[in-house]
């Protein structure tokens, strides 16, 4: 349902516009109210983690960490070929080596990237399971391969499935692009082009199965306890309901621990065969195999615009490379955030000879902004605007580039505001290179959306025990967001306590549902439903109260573990002496159970980059990057704090160092560890800067807050480009900007003049 | 990983012992941060590990009037605090400063670094036999080759990843190897020889032999040196380029010169022909561009790795630069 027509009097090009809209719209809200911050003593502050201590001594327990009586190491062996026969695999040596417990085959037929999964050995500890997995004969028939983009796009390569390498998957269009590009004052074509990433976690995946009888325990590095838990109901053909998946603590997932895990599989049957628990623990080689990576893309943007800055259209193409797996969708960035109603997007994945790839914080929207803020930044340039006037000009209040449905909140221009004041945007260079000697300093900017609702049906229990304790429950997972410190900060504002005083219950199947940890619905799924049971926690305990004070309940406020008489505070009762009166546990249920259907909900950012590039050498070091978010109401401003933090960390190691380099002979990566796939090193981190808009969005949830795990890590890359653009005068058009792609770029500008 | 022993001489000759054991299966062990890694990449599966370590006195940085003697198991991170090595010879100071990272520097020794084997990663790939590891074909040759070597290439195109390597042919050092015959001293510039010559290995240290001891001559009057590395990171990187210069200049002219840079060649590369161009001449920035240039006539460039020229001239020029 979309609502075009009864905005089309509004004032389009105000920035305001938004404002006045929310406030109507807030006369008639469809869930419970958020409150204004004004109301909440612990919300919004800065909360350390409750988990923080048990965290940084080492006492929390990993899945690497968990040892289990009996327990197996699993180990598996993997395909050095990108694509091969199997011929045959001979287990018996290694099943007949003395500590091994269990062989499997798991591959007949063809492999189709190099660490495929083909055999699996369980024995009592790690060098006899290498041993075995040495002993292990396979016989491979060699097949011809292509793992590079380039090969694999050109005619008569070998094929990666029975269709060809190339293959449409997204086609979008609206308004009328040729005529668009009529009406535009300049028209510009660029290319665009981002590498293949590897999530590197800092815990690699890991899983431990353990049978009892005919049920099953899992505990598993993931994001997703209860996808891992129906992914094995339905591939061992077992009920869900004898599963149980645990998550414990993890270091970093970044996407790559989605859902079910061959490898996790592989554990449990095992630990079947067995018949004692097995671990399987990937290496850091995996990582960059087969458990995942960001898809590269390869864009152009042509587009048209009218010297004033208003965009008249816009024509994406991209091709993009998930391996044997679809690429990534890269167009919603371009689709969505600025006005423009002329708008063509055409989407090809390129396939390859390479593992899956993975949802990668932000999966498309990294790669789509890297490009369409690029070609923003060129566009301001070519027609000498301001880019970030450019953007304002371009502001949309509906979705779909202003021609669907309105925003429930946006808070963009906040950001474009606080970030260009913090940077002092003005310092930038009027003309891209305009500056001189062979350090140049250049500042840059680029948007960001990005979805952040949260998912319907998600449960949250809060118990109140007869102690007067209390415990919130949810079958949710901390995969590093805070998720345990933000549960118990809701339940303690809500009853009066202190966050500490809260226990925390998650990481299991038994605990009601809860969606996966991903597309940065944690927040505004968990957040909401424990809001929701607590507030119901306290309307009974205020009805209590109220009847052992002689109360009307509305007379009742909850305050430092106590119910107290509003108008009257000497008059009190303590929670604990209600509680003591019950015979049993109080439980109560809260649920997030969505939202209007009849707006758009999403995040907005922008963040704002530093450089200084050395023209001489091609080195690039960011000095500062300002990150401002409207990600609605913010919590805990520490968290998330350190969300942007890492989040901008991430950018800005993807735009200097990270690619994931396939070789054409081996059809092996050249890089699969961490000193040759590089990340920023802790001196590589700029200055970084998070600020919030901090708008309490009104109908998304009844805490009026959005999501923030992927926001941060989406326009980084492309404002340090940007940056790197504003200094030296050429766009790289290229992440990672590499010493030697710099200099490269430098040279097509000396060409150029 | 395979089994291995470890056997922990007390003495040189225990030491020679060992090595002469098993010859072409006994490894040093020393910081282990690179031997480590290649056994447990499977590109080495030694049979005995020889770990210096328990030899007493290996550790040591001492003034002689012959020179500064160091020894092979000194810690970079020794070296790089060292006082008398900051004051007297800058240029390895950087250049043991600028090795990866302060845990790094913390394990790995003078003798491991300078004796670490090569970071290609075609040789570090297990299931990648090169000419390296006694295969017929270098794979960076037509592969991905950033890297690798502009000089000195074929058939192998590693570059040598030591940063002190540089920095101590370019004062002038000498290298005290232990042999089964006794100890032989010889200048470190001797100690590397290239794959045409050898391609399995970066120097002349037999199996049986291993070093003991560095010594860099007393510096001269007027004599100053420095070392200038490029990496893509600001820690944990190898040298893209580095140069390593010492000379002896007054007025802006060098009466004497020595430049030896790192991340070019399968060796350190001495560049004799650019020092002689600047030899007694005003160091000026137009000179040492000249002479970068005279010296990348003799490059080759492969598919991936041409940006090295461009850097030869900047790092040669400001290197050489810093010194007037």
């Amino acid at each position: 349902m979309r609502k075009r027509k009864e905005l089309s009097g509004i004032e389009e090009d105000s920035l305001l516009y938004h404002e006045e809209f929310r406030d109507k719209e807030t006369e008639e809200p469809a869930v419970l109210p958020a409150p204004e911050k004004e109301e909440f003593k612990i919300l919004g502050k800065s909360t350390t983690r409750i988990d923080g201590q048990k965290i940084v001594t080492g006492q929390a327990l990993y899945t690497h960490d968990i040892k289990l009586r009996g327990m197996l190491c699993g180990k598996i062996l993997r395909s050095p070929f990108a694509c091969a026969e199997v011929v045959s695999v001979d287990l018996s040596e290694a099943q007949n080596l003395p500590g091994v417990h269990a062989v499997l085959q798991l591959r007949t037929g063809r492999v189709n990237y190099a660490g495929e999964q083909v055999a699996a050995v369980a024995a009592v500890d790690e060098k006899t399971a290498d041993k075995a997995l040495r002993l292990i004969k396979v016989i491979y028939n060699p097949l011809p391969f292509a793992v590079t983009e380039e090969k694999a796009k050109q005619e008569g390569a070998p094929r990666v499935h029975q269709v060809a390498n190339v293959q449409k998957f997204n086609d979008y269009s609206r308004g009328d692009i040729e005529k668009g590009f009529k009406e535009a004052d300049v028209v510009l074509e660029r290319n665009y082009k981002t590498a293949v990433e590897v999530h590197q976690p800092a815990e690699t995946h890991a899983s431990i199965a353990k049978w009892d009888g005919e049920r099953l325990t899992v505990w598993d590095s993931t994001q997703a306890i209860f996808n891992v838990r129906d992914g094995l109901a339905r591939v061992l053909k077992i009920p869900a309901s004898r599963i149980k998946v645990i998550k414990t603590y993890m270091g970093g997932g970044f996407g790559s621990k989605l859902g079910l895990n061959d490898y996790t599989v592989v554990a449990a049957l095992l630990a079947k065969k067995a018949k004692r628990p097995v671990k399987i623990i990937l290496s850091r080689k995996d990582n960059s195999l087969c458990v995942g990576n960001r898809p590269s893309s390869h864009q152009t943007i042509k587009g048209g615009v009218k010297k004033d800055g208003t965009l008249t259209a816009l024509h994406l193409k991209n091709y993009t490379c998930g391996g044997i797996s679809r690429g990534d969708q890269c167009s919603e960035p371009i689709i969505d955030v600025y006005r423009c109603p002329n708008l063509k997007v055409e989407e090809y994945s390129v396939f390859t000879h390479t593992g899956a790839s993975r949802p990668t914080r932000a999966p498309g929207h990294v790669q789509g902004t890297f490009a369409l803020e690029g070609f923003m930044e060129e566009l301001a340039a070519e027609i000498n605007l301001d880019p970030l006037e450019l953007r304002k000009k371009n502001y949309s209040t509906k979705n779909e580039g202003d021609t669907g449905i309105p925003y429930s909140s946006k808070g963009l221009d906040k950001c474009y505001q606080s970030g260009a004041e913090k940077i002092d945007w003005q310092r930038r260079n009027k003309r891209p290179g305009e500056g001189k000697g062979r350090l140049r300093r250049g500042l840059g900017m680029a948007s960001q959306i990005w979805w952040g609702v949260g998912r319907e049906e998600t449960l949250a229990d809060i118990k109140l025990h007869q102690d007067g304790s209390v415990q919130v429950v949810c079958g949710t997972q901390d995969i590093g967001g805070g998720t345990r410190t933000y549960m118990a900060t809701v339940t303690a504002e809500t009853l009066g306590l202190k966050p500490k005083e809260v226990t925390v219950k998650i990481g299991e199947t038994v605990y009601p549902w809860c969606g996966s940890s991903g597309g940065s619905t944690t927040t505004p799924s968990v957040a909401p439903a424990a809001r929701d049971a607590a507030l119901k926690a306290a309307e009974y305990l205020k009805q209590q109260a109220a009847k052992k004070l002689n109360l009307e309940a509305s007379e009742v406020v909850i305050q430092d573990k106590k119910l107290v008489n509003k108008n009257n505070p000497s008059q009190s009762v303590a929670i604990k002496e209600l509680l003591g009166e019950r015979l049993w546990e109080k439980v109560f249920h809260g649920e997030y159970t969505g939202r209007p259907s009849e707006f758009a909900y999403n995040t907005f950012g922008a963040h704002f980059a530093e450089v200084q590039v050395d023209t001489e050498t091609g080195q690039i070091k960011v000095l500062k990057v300002v990150a401002a978010h409207d990600s609605g109401r913010i919590i805990n401003k520490l968290t998330a704090e350190s969300q942007v933090i890492g989040g901008v960390t991430q950018g800005v190691s993807t735009a200097l160092f990270e690619e994931r380099i396939m070789d054409d002979s081996t059809g092996n990566p050249v890089n699969p560890n961490m000193r040759d796939y590089k990340i920023a090193t802790s001196l590589d981190i700029p200055e970084i800067i998070p600020l919030f808009a901090d708008m309490i969005d009104p109908r998304i949830n009844n805490l009026g807050s959005k999501g923030l795990g992927e926001p941060p890590r989406i326009p980084s890359s492309a404002a340090v480009a940007n940056a790197v653009y504003n200094a030296i005068g050429v766009h790289i058009r290229e992440i990672p900007m590499t010493p030697d792609k710099v200099l490269e770029a430098l040279k097509r500008k000396e060409v150029a003049r | 990983m395979k089994n291995f022993s470890l056997a922990e001489p007390q003495t040189i000759e225990q030491v020679k012992a060992f090595l002469s054991e098993r010859r072409e299966k006994s490894f040093l062990l020393a910081g282990g941060t690179d031997i480590l890694g290649e056994i447990k990449d499977e590109i080495i599966d030694p049979e005995i590990m020889v770990d210096l370590k328990s030899i007493p006195n290996l550790s040591y940085i001492r003034k002689e009037k012959d020179g500064v003697r160091i020894g092979a198991l000194t810690s970079l991170a020794e070296l790089a605090e060292n006082p008398l090595i900051e004051n007297d010879f800058p240029g390895l100071h950087e250049a043991a400063k600028s090795v990866a990272t302060p845990q790094l520097r913390n394990m790995g020794t003078v003798g491991g670094n300078l004796c670490q084997k090569p970071r290609c990663w075609y040789y570090r790939d297990p299931q990648v036999k090169c000419r390296k590891k006694g295969g017929s074909r270098c794979f960076a040759l037509g592969g991905r080759n950033k890297y690798h070597a502009i000089f000195g290439g074929g058939p192998c195109y590693i570059v040598h990843p030591s940063d002190l390597a540089p920095a101590l042919i370019s004062l002038d050092a000498k290298i005290s190897i232990a042999a089964p015959k006794g100890e032989k001293t010889i200048p470190l510039a001797d100690f590397y020889v290239l794959p045409r010559v050898n391609v399995r290995q970066e120097n002349v240290l037999g199996s049986d032999e291993f070093v003991r001891e560095i010594t860099v001559p007393p510096v001269k009057r007027g004599e100053k040196s420095t070392y200038y590395k490029l990496k893509e990171r600001g820690a944990w990187d190898f040298a893209l380029l580095s140069a390593a210069v010492k000379g002896v200049v007054s007025g802006g002219i060098f009466s004497d010169i020595r430049i030896v840079l790192g991340g070019v060649a399968p060796v350190p590369w001495r560049l004799e022909k650019a020092e002689n161009m600047i030899k007694g001449k005003a160091a000026t920035e137009e000179l040492l561009r000249q002479a970068a240039q005279e010296t990348l006539k003799e490059a080759r460039a492969l598919k991936d790795n041409g940006y090295k020229k461009d850097l030869l001239e900047v790092v040669l020029s400001r290197a050489t630069l810093m010194l007037v």
